[in-house]
């Protein structure tokens, strides 16, 4: 097969619209380590949830997809803030091992619960299945509007963090809690918040991988994985490094689908995520990881 | 204590040694897999309950065995005692491998790199058809060993539980557990975390390994989905958090309970099964995180090394 300048310039659009997801919802696993240093095993099987409540938004109220969004991103925030003051608030201060045990326990009950729920079969939202052709080029329509709209999202999420008090309040939890505390900050409140704030992001994700992929209860432990890898990446608690992590996730997968197949395109990411936690473990951008 | 343990050890073995002479064929298959279980719960024990390193795809050494001692067996015709060794081996030097770039460093990379690993292996086993059969699997040749199985089984429960003893009363294992107590403290104390924590987790794939590679001989076939199930992750885990980590006996407390339970209640109900071992771990973390040894230890003051 050879390559041409065509298919290398498909792989590298698809590829920046996949890692814009990818960076969209790996920063809500970020945002949890970051203020908590807890990594959220259970981060896939609650985007799993964004993908079911987006199907049957579309198949039960006829709801269109990307108006179904914010719906969706809001049920997920109450879900969140739900788990993390009932569960997770009680292991913050504990050994890694207990709230990794713990968030590992809540993903394994989510997935049997959603099998229980809906079955495993295989559901789809069949909405925008076209493409676009630019220029020879050819896009599907729901991928680009995923990209675009990971893009906004994402940004919104940024503009947060950096221009409000609450988003300030969160940035200052995550540097030192005890200092935050001291300043007058409500850090139990700020955790809750963050973790709402990350299950909206994964609810997100959710919904707009339901246009694009087939949903069942097990769609959402790779998700776990690509999200972790994606702040390996770009540094652990690195909030920015999330961005470049997801474009770089994206190419590197679209990549080693071209010039081998998309079976093995999880290994490569694998082979890459030990090639970096060998060479430069805090992440390219440089993180806070010890 | 010690004369009350010794014999009534001695007795539960001769027990177990004799059983095959006078059980039935079920029996004696349901005693070779709770052998199973309990060589995975210890191993998975002497990593993560021991230096606080959680493993979420330890089942991957035994797939890794599985699939080593099938093709030396299918391909190249060893006899199956060796072939299983040489699956530990195998195992091991996958653990060596992954072991060295995400044990140096502290914290959640190694839990999720274990847990990414299981998923890689079995895309890989399912790719190299050529080699493993894919996912229509491989079959060895037919061979009535389920008794010789069943002690060979038996043999790497029992020596998966003596490895714990022997390191939970060492001072190898001291350093250890310093590491999951405090790994900051534990190296300026002097001792290489590093090194240790490769050396328990290499410990801790020999176990799985021999036992896939078992597993693989008792099956007569093996394929990807079910050699590489989370599922018996989450089991192995589930029984040693119950029992209570980082000790002896937990990982065989916990083994027999949920495994006699498992097949006399959940087998019938998959999904509420798992949810229930969702719930048992979140439970546990939460309630009882030294699980029913570390509880009963502390409440009646036991040794350490029970």
């Amino acid at each position: 097969m050879t390559i041409t300048p065509q298919m290398l310039g498909q792989v590298v659009i698809s590829g920046i619209l996949a890692g814009a997801l990818y960076a969209m919802v790996a920063l809500g696993l970020s945002l949890i380590f970051g203020v908590m240093r807890v990594i959220n095993v259970a981060h896939g099987p609650l985007l799993m949830l964004g993908a079911f409540a987006t199907y049957f938004l579309y198949h039960g109220l006829g709801l269109n997809p990307y108006l179904g969004l914010p719906l969706v991103m809001v049920v997920m925030f109450g879900v969140g803030a739900l788990v993390q003051r009932t569960l997770v608030a009680r292991v913050v201060d504990a050994p890694e091992l207990q709230s990794l045990l713990l968030t590992f326990g809540i993903a394994i009950a989510l997935v049997n619960l959603a099998q229980l729920a809906f079955t495993s079969d295989i559901r789809s939202v069949e909405y925008l299945t076209a493409s676009w052709t630019v220029g020879g080029f050819a896009f599907s329509k729901s991928r680009v509007i995923a990209g675009v709209l990971a893009v906004a999202i994402t940004a919104g999420a940024f503009l947060f963090l950096g221009r409000t008090r609450l988003g300030k309040a969160i940035r200052a939890t995550s540097q030192s809690p005890d200092v935050a505390l001291v300043c007058g900050i409500d850090v139990d409140r700020i955790r809750m918040i963050t973790f709402g704030l990350a299950c909206a992001l994964a609810g997100a994700g959710g919904a707009l991988i339901a246009v694009m992929v087939a949903i069942q209860p097990e769609m959402g432990q790779i998700w776990t994985f690509k999200s972790f890898l994606v702040i390996v990446l770009g540094g652990a608690g690195n909030y920015p490094g999330a961005l470049l992590g997801g474009i770089l996730l994206g190419l590197v997968e679209q990549l080693s689908s071209l010039l081998l197949t998309a079976q093995l395109s999880e290994a490569v990411s694998y082979v890459l995520l030990v090639l970096v936690l060998l060479v430069r473990p805090t992440g390219l951008l440089g993180g806070r990881a010890t | 204590m010690r004369r009350v343990v010794l014999p009534a050890l001695a007795v539960v073995l001769a027990a177990l040694a004799v059983y095959p002479t006078v059980a039935s064929g079920y029996g004696v298959r349901a005693m070779l897999q709770l052998f199973m279980w309990v060589a995975l719960a210890g191993s998975w024990n002497l990593i993560s309950g021991l230096t606080g390193y959680v493993s979420f795809g330890h089942i991957a050494f035994f797939g890794a065995g599985a699939y080593a001692t099938a093709l030396a067996i299918a391909r190249w015709h060893w006899p199956w005692p060796v072939a299983a060794l040489a699956g530990g081996v195998a195992a091991c030097l996958l653990a060596l491998v992954i072991g060295y770039p995400c044990l140096r460093l502290k914290g959640p990379y190694f839990a999720i790199s274990m847990l990414g690993l299981n998923e890689v292996l079995r895309a890989l086993v399912s790719y190299f058809e050529g080699l493993t059969g894919g996912g229509s699997g491989l079959s060895l040749p037919t061979l009535e060993a389920t008794i010789p199985i069943y002690y060979a089984m038996g043999a790497v429960a029992v020596a998966v539980t003596a490895l714990a003893y022997a390191i939970i009363t060492s001072r190898f294992g001291l350093r250890l557990m310093t590491i999951r107590e405090d790994e900051v403290a534990a190296e300026a104390m002097g001792i290489d975390t590093a090194r240790h924590k490769l050396a328990a987790f290499l410990l801790s794939a020999a176990g799985p390994g021999i036992v896939g590679g078992l597993f693989a001989r008792d099956q007569g076939f093996i394929e990807p989905l079910s050699t590489f199930a989370l599922v018996m992750t989450i089991t192995m885990i589930v029984m040693v958090l119950f029992g209570g980590k980082g000790t002896v006996w937990g990982p065989v407390l916990g083994a027999v309970v949920l495994f006699v339970s498992q097949e006399l209640v959940w087998a019938r109900f998959p999904y509420v099964h798992q949810l229930l071992f969702g719930a048992i771990i979140v439970a546990v973390v939460l309630l009882m995180p030294r699980g029913v040894l570390g509880v009963l230890q502390q409440r009646y003051r036991l040794p350490r090394t029970i």
